[in-house]
């Protein structure tokens, strides 16, 4: 009776969560410089916290939805008129806000002229495809934020 | 391009970005990309199909 117990290692542990999901980082560089060059061009936020290939791979993946939404003539929202007057008046101030994330994209956009082509074959693909741009870079934007605060690796 | 190949495009773009931006481990990556691309290419077949009885109206000429 009273066999032996088998012992319990750390490494005979379950690793449900590995310790790169968990650790974080050493805070690093400025967080308001961060997320500005973060917000200004995709990417850049990374690549001032030193993370270079994830900067690149992040500019490159953002601007090519840019490209591609403008390619397909998507609308790009902008403010227009007073956003309390009507309900989609206010959708449009919202999507319009949305769509500032992009940054300078959206300001040379914005300078450009572009507005996009309702009748145009991929209008719907295209506005998806800026919005989804502008979206990943407001991300970009908190992720470098939590990096530079030493939350994230 | 098809509303097909672009819907792929898309959904490839955003797993991409949701990979690289919450993995940081090369298959933790692979493992999320294929689950949020399947997942939303699947989805979006599973709905049309879902929707194909449903009237679209007359068709339209394409400019």
């Amino acid at each position: 009776m009273g066999g032996e117990q088998p012992e319990e290692t750390a490494a005979s542990l379950p690793a449900e969560v590995s310790e790169e999901e968990t650790a974080g980082g050493e805070p690093r560089g400025k967080p308001w410089l961060a997320a500005l060059l973060a917000w200004l061009l995709p990417g850049a936020g990374h690549v001032y916290l030193g993370r270079w290939l994830r900067g690149a791979v992040f500019c490159a993946l953002v601007l090519s939805l840019v490209f591609a939404g403008a390619s397909l003539d998507g609308r790009l929202w902008r403010p227009e008129g007073n956003p309390l007057a009507s309900g989609s008046a206010a959708l449009a101030a919202l999507l319009s806000l949305l769509s500032a994330g992009l940054g300078s994209p959206y300001l040379a956009l914005l300078a450009s002229g572009y507005r996009g082509q309702v009748a145009s074959f991929g209008y719907e693909y295209g506005t998806a495809f800026l919005l989804t741009a502008a979206l990943m870079n407001l991300l970009l934007v908190f992720d470098a934020l939590d990096v530079s605060r030493g939350r994230k690796p | 391009m098809s509303h097909f190949v672009l819907m792929v495009l898309y959904c490839g773009a955003v797993s991409l970005f949701f990979a690289l931006l919450w993995r940081h481990e090369p298959r933790a990556r692979l493992r999320l990309f294929l689950q949020i691309f399947l997942g939303m290419v699947l989805g979006a077949l599973l709905v049309a199909y879902l929707m194909y009885p449903v009237p679209s109206g007359p068709p339209v000429a394409m400019p």
